[in-house]
């Protein structure tokens, strides 16, 4: 026989995946720190400066929270299509397109109420998210085409929408080296309380329990759960799986739909190419290293939202950015080979 | 006798908290065919998996001619010449015969292939041509592909589990003869797997009886053991109950008439012009080798199939254009054959699981009640008996007779009128399938009408008012009990009426 | 006039194609073994910058050719290892590699933006204006040569030979091929290994022929259309080579068509071949009833005691 065995444990510690997050942190701050010095740079030094700058005041804790709404939001939309066992790799696309329909109804409404404004504004967006997903839905429930290619595509599409719209149609001519579209006026501007923090954050906040009520309390959430167990269940239980694979996709493309409006009217406040920086993206780590669930993903995407300050403020001592990406995914990668060790154990053979 | 080819000591293997093999001792003589006798779930399988490298045991040695073997792995056990054909076939679908036959490293006709798939085919009365892909084949010839592939990968040891289990009686005896060929003119050893104690006295010439992942008897030699040892050796002193038929039947729950389902593939599954019907506190037994229509059956009949010919009508409505949930409000209850994969959804949790048929009674609106949840999981774990982790644990962790109780027990809680319950038992070990023929029984005195779908022609006696033959897709003949036997049943499953 | 304007979109299409066919092709392996890494992305920009850095640093472009090829195929041993040893999810861990390997490349290439490279992998002869398809043809590369001995040996091994139909084996069904003594561990890390490998050469197509200069995620999601090419071409590679053709060709349009006369505008034109991808995406699902050829084990992992 073998001197040792794989098997897998029927039996998976509750908060396996708490772990193999820490375990993912420590081995990506470990790789973070070999390249770190590897560029000459002393990483007890850089991370401390991170940390002070992304977590250290008011202000930059603030800043790290705004960075962290778009990357909960999206993350949580595509924790609810995985419900289903569908993939929504277009957040990022889902973000720009909330954000270009927030951008379209200021252009042809006028609210004279702000609240109300901001209100309508918001739910555009959310609007714009669900119909910038509603193609890869269509086509996945009526015909059954992959929904992580079709996703994926659609980014690449509302990607050059926007640049479209911003080099032409809503080119804002005062904008001369930047092309970005004309800025949103200062009454839909989110207020911002604590230093920094937007209200957004408030939103995120309200829109994470929504997440959570729906997901693990709602009958919907049960029909989502069957159906994404078993397709052959759902239609034995009389649970239209199809319409709820298609709801489920609407909402998740609206959550990122949201998190694209949000960024408009507390960041940015114009429409340009700046108003996603890979988001979407992240959010699908930060949607994985939770196993997919809503209270996990605020807390890593707060950490997440002050790693990406963090990398942000240090290119001015001369490292690159980049070193956040790599840290974000490298705890995912260290998260997954942890998890290994969490479901399969290694035995050892006696000998008989 | 001869000497020992392959010998296994002291092996033991668990799965979690499942002992499948405990200090197991097995071997085989060359050119035999061995019987290993057990009922489900005694660990037959889990043995043939260790000796074909497939699992890895936690404990014991295996010795395969004199020499210790260290390092078994499929890939190994190739080498060796052991070879499985397990339940579950293991062919490549979309690959042609040929394909399958010669992939394997260890093949040894691959440059006289056409010969040798003559001389085997004619072995075996096997009339398709290599070219043919699997997927194309019915069940009964996939086998004889499976076991032809043992021996042109020149496995001199062919490690046959429950090989019968899909086959025909008329097409049992075949494979009795192809056998005794293998085992006289190649010398090929023979390890034959089953439950069945008429097929162990036909087909064998040494048995050996495991029972609850022990070796409980080796090498009893055929000829002379008795029939009633072997009984006790398999399933301990359980004596099998016998069901009076003197139930009271009333009015017509179910009626099915004129069924016909056009299959736009292969042409094997149409159902053509199925008409019966079942009346209240009525068993109506349905025989037939599976594939031929019955899934397709029950499902119409549950709702999941749509796009058919004919009526279903319960209880005296006309429901043929009704979906799932309507049957369910006239009380119809479906036990569907794919345990895990159907009845219960995979990767969801025991407690989601428990709900399914009744999920909307425990939810206010939109809302759903963890509580409400709670309490009828509870219900079932006290009324059914099963033995259950944390309601939150992934559905699998329970073993396979507890997932059946799960799932009959939810499906039976409400008194249903009408169950249709399709192999209920298959997989399950002898005091589990008697509780659950028990259930069966009771709720048939409670006045149910109830569609029992089978292959297991024992259980059909037992619990069968009256049987159905089903074939290609039509009902190709009906017994009243008391007429059915072995014989006449099974000459009906193979399409042969007299 | 015209024969030269068109000669020169023939030749446009064949270099854009020939980028996304080399690492599609790859892909294509990699999924045959049953094995999907939607890192392609990441591992054509580690080859790219790693073959760039090499050429600007060592001038030698054997050299940088083989480091290029080398380092994506190790850096995509990291996919391997996470879903065929430790059989973690396929999709997450395929992300993780095109995140990764992006951002990766921009740390690595940070100092090598703007820089002018020195040697570039000539065609067979230079022609600045091919009137011709002789011509054309004459103005490519070696890359694109190997890129076609690729195809046909990839094509002859898969159909005709038992490595080929074992590899096959081992996608469609991993159980049946591991109880036929099939190496499956063994036969997806490798075919995973060699996607890489293709995606790199991809990559070194890029940064020293295609677009001899290194910037921030230059590959643009080429990487993303190579995966939609391995539908496209229902896992075969000649089909896929026609997939190739019709984006590489595509690509070559966008900036030609005011050139012959549309008033489209060029960031509009820049998305059709994404819309195109779905489309053809949508009609080939249909046309093919679901049955895309997609191999029957893909994006499954495999653990040979699961029950």
């Amino acid at each position: 026989m073998n001197k040792y065995i794989l098997s897998r444990r029927t039996v998976v510690n509750d908060l396996a995946t708490f772990y193999s997050f820490l375990i993912g942190l420590f081995i990506a701050v470990c790789i973070g720190s070999v390249i770190l010095l590897v560029q000459d740079q002393n990483p007890s030094n850089v991370f401390s400066l991170m940390l002070k700058l992304s977590v250290g005041s008011i202000n930059s804790l603030s800043s790290s929270l705004n960075k962290a709404i778009p990357l909960i939001l999206a993350g949580l939309g595509i924790s609810i299509m995985n419900s289903v066992k569908l993939w929504n790799i277009g957040a990022e696309g889902q973000i720009f397109l909330g954000a270009i329909a927030v951008n379209l109804i200021y252009i042809n409404t006028a609210i004279s109420n702000p609240t109300l404004y901001i209100i309508v504004l918001l739910i555009s967006g959310f609007i714009g998210g669900s119909i910038c997903i509603l193609i890869p839905a269509i086509t996945k429930v009526v015909f059954g085409v992959n929904e992580i290619i079709t996703t994926l595509l659609t980014n690449y599409i509302i990607i050059g929408l926007t640049i479209y719209l911003v080099n032409g149609p809503w080119k804002d001519p005062k904008s001369l080296n930047f092309p970005a579209a004309a800025y949103v006026g200062e009454e839909v501007y989110l207020p911002t309380v604590f230093g920094r923090l937007s209200t957004g954050f408030f939103v995120c906040v309200l829109f994470t329990f929504g997440a959570y009520y729906l997901k693990e309390k709602s009958v919907f959430g049960y029909e989502m759960r069957i159906a994404g167990g078993s397709a052959m269940t759902a239609v034995y239980a009389g649970i239209n799986a199809k319409q709820k694979a298609f709801f489920a996709m609407l909402i998740g493309g609206g959550f990122a739909g949201l998190a694209g409006a949000i960024e408009l009217l507390s960041q940015t406040h114009r429409v340009s190419i700046g108003i996603s920086q890979g988001f979407g993206y992240t959010a699908i780590i930060v949607a994985a290293i939770t196993g997919m669930r809503p209270i996990g993903i605020f807390l890593v995407g707060c950490l997440f939202g002050a790693l990406t300050i963090g990398g942000a403020v240090i290119q001015t001592i001369g490292v690159s950015s980049y070193i956040a990406d790599i840290i974000q995914a490298s705890t995912l990668i260290g998260a997954l080979v942890a998890q290994f060790f969490f479901t399969y154990q290694i035995k050892e053979v006696e000998d008989g | 006798m001869t000497e020992k080819l392959l010998e296994a000591k002291n092996i033991s293997k668990s799965f979690g908290k499942i002992q499948a093999l405990d200090n197991v001792n097995f071997h085989l003589y060359k050119g035999k065919i061995h019987g290993l006798l057990g009922e489900n779930g005694a660990g037959k399988s889990s043995l043939m998996n260790v000796l074909s490298g497939i699992y890895q045991p936690e404990k014991g040695s295996i010795t395969f001619k004199g020499e210790r073997q260290k390092k078994l792995n499929p890939e190994l056990a190739a080498k060796l010449g052991i070879g499985m054909v397990h339940q579950e076939f293991r062919l490549i679908e979309n690959f042609t015969i040929k394909d399958n036959l010669t992939l394997s490293k260890a093949n040894i006709y691959i440059n006289d292939f056409e010969d040798a798939y003559k001389k085997y085919s004619e072995i075996f009365s096997l009339s398709i041509n290599h070219d043919s892909i699997i997927s194309d084949l019915s069940v009964g010839e996939k086998q004889k592909i499976e076991i032809m592939k043992l021996i042109f990968n020149n496995n001199s040891i062919m490690l046959l589990d429950e090989p019968t289990a899909v086959l025909t009686p008329q097409e049992t005896n075949q494979l009795k003869n192809s056998l005794e060929t293998l085992s006289k003119e190649d010398e090929k050893t023979i390890v034959f797997i089953t439950h069945k104690l008429k097929e162990i006295k036909e087909f064998t010439e040494t048995i050996f009886v495991m029972k609850n992942g022990q070796m409980v008897a080796e090498d009893l030699k055929t000829e002379s053991v008795k029939d009633k040892e072997l009984i006790t050796l398999m399933m301990g002193e359980i004596s099998t109950s016998v069901v009076k038929k003197n139930n009271k039947k009333g009015s017509v729950k179910l009626e099915v008439e004129n069924i016909t389902l056009n299959s736009d593939i292969g042409g094997f599954n149409n159902l053509v012009d199925v008409s019966l019907n079942i009346k209240s506190g009525e068993i109506l037994g349905v025989a037939g080798v599976s594939g031929n229509g019955q899934v397709e059956l029950a499902n119409i009949i549950a709702g999941i199939q749509t796009n058919f010919g004919g009526n279903v009508t319960i209880k005296g409505e006309d429901v043929s254009e009704k979906g799932v949930k309507a049957r369910k409000k006239l009380n119809l209850s479906y036990i569907p054959e794919n345990r895990l994969g159907v009845g219960l959804a995979p990767g969801v949790s025991i407690l989601d699981n428990s709900v399914v048929r009744e999920y909307f009674s425990a939810s206010y609106g939109p809302h759903l009640s963890k509580n409400k949840m709670v309490n009828y999981l509870n219900l079932l774990i006290k009324e059914f008996s099963i033995k259950t982790g944390e309601p939150k644990a992934e559905i699998s962790t329970l073993s396979g007779g507890n997932m059946q109780k799960l799932l009959m027990g939810r499906e039976l809680i409400s008194n249903p009128e009408v169950i249709i319950a399709a192999q209920p038992t298959r997989g399950l070990d002898v005091s589990a399938v008697e509780a659950l023929h028990d259930l069966i029984v009771n709720q048939r005195n409670k006045g149910s009408a109830i569609m029992l779908i089978s292959e297991d022609l024992d259980e059909l006696f037992k619990l069968s008012d009256r049987l159905i033959v089903i074939y290609e897709g039509r009902i190709i003949k009906e017994f009243d009990i008391d007429d059915a036997n072995t014989n006449n049943v099974g000459l009906a499953m193979a399409g042969v009426i007299e | 006039m015209v024969d030269i304007q068109l000669m020169g979109l023939l030749n446009a299409t064949l270099q854009a194609a020939t980028l996304l066919f080399i690492a599609a092709l790859g892909e294509l392996i990699t999924e045959k073994s049953g094995i999907l890494n939607l890192g392609v992305e990441g591992m054509i920009s580690i080859g790219a910058v790693t073959a760039f850095m090499t050429a600007i640093n060592t001038q030698n472009l054997f050299l940088s050719i083989l480091v290029g090829v080398l380092s994506a195929s190790i850096f995509s041993s990291i996919h391997a290892f996470v879903t065929v040893i430790l059989k973690q999810d396929q999709t997450v861990s395929g992300l993780i590699l095109t995140i990764l390997g992006l951002a990766l490349s921009s740390l690595l290439g940070k100092k090598y933006v703007g820089k002018k490279l020195m040697v570039k992998i000539e065609s067979i002869r230079d022609i600045a204006e091919p009137s011709n398809v002789f011509e054309v043809l004459l103005n490519q590369n070696f890359i694109f040569y190997l890129a076609i001995l690729l195809m046909i040996t990839t094509s002859f091994i898969l159909k005709k030979t038992m490595f080929g139909r074992r590899l096959e084996a081992v996608g469609e069904d991993s159980r049946a091929s591991d109880s036929m003594g099939l190496k499956i561990n063994k036969t997806q890390f490798i075919a995973t290994c060699v996607g890489g490998a293709f995606a790199g050469l991809s990559g070194v197509y890029l940064t020293l022929s295609y677009v001899p200069f290194w910037t921030d995620n230059m590959t643009s999601g080429r990487g993303w259309i190579c995966l939609a090419l391995v539908i496209f071409g229902g896992w075969k590679p000649y089909r896929t080579a026609l997939g190739a053709l019709l984006f590489g060709f595509l690509e070559a349009l966008v900036p030609r068509l005011q050139t012959y006369g549309f008033e489209l505008s060029p960031y509009l034109v820049k998305i059709t071949p994404y819309l195109i991808t779905i489309i053809v995406l949508v009609v080939l699902t249909i046309y093919k009833e679901g049955k895309t050829g997609a191999p029957g084990n893909i994006g499954r992992p495999f653990f040979r005691e699961n029950r």
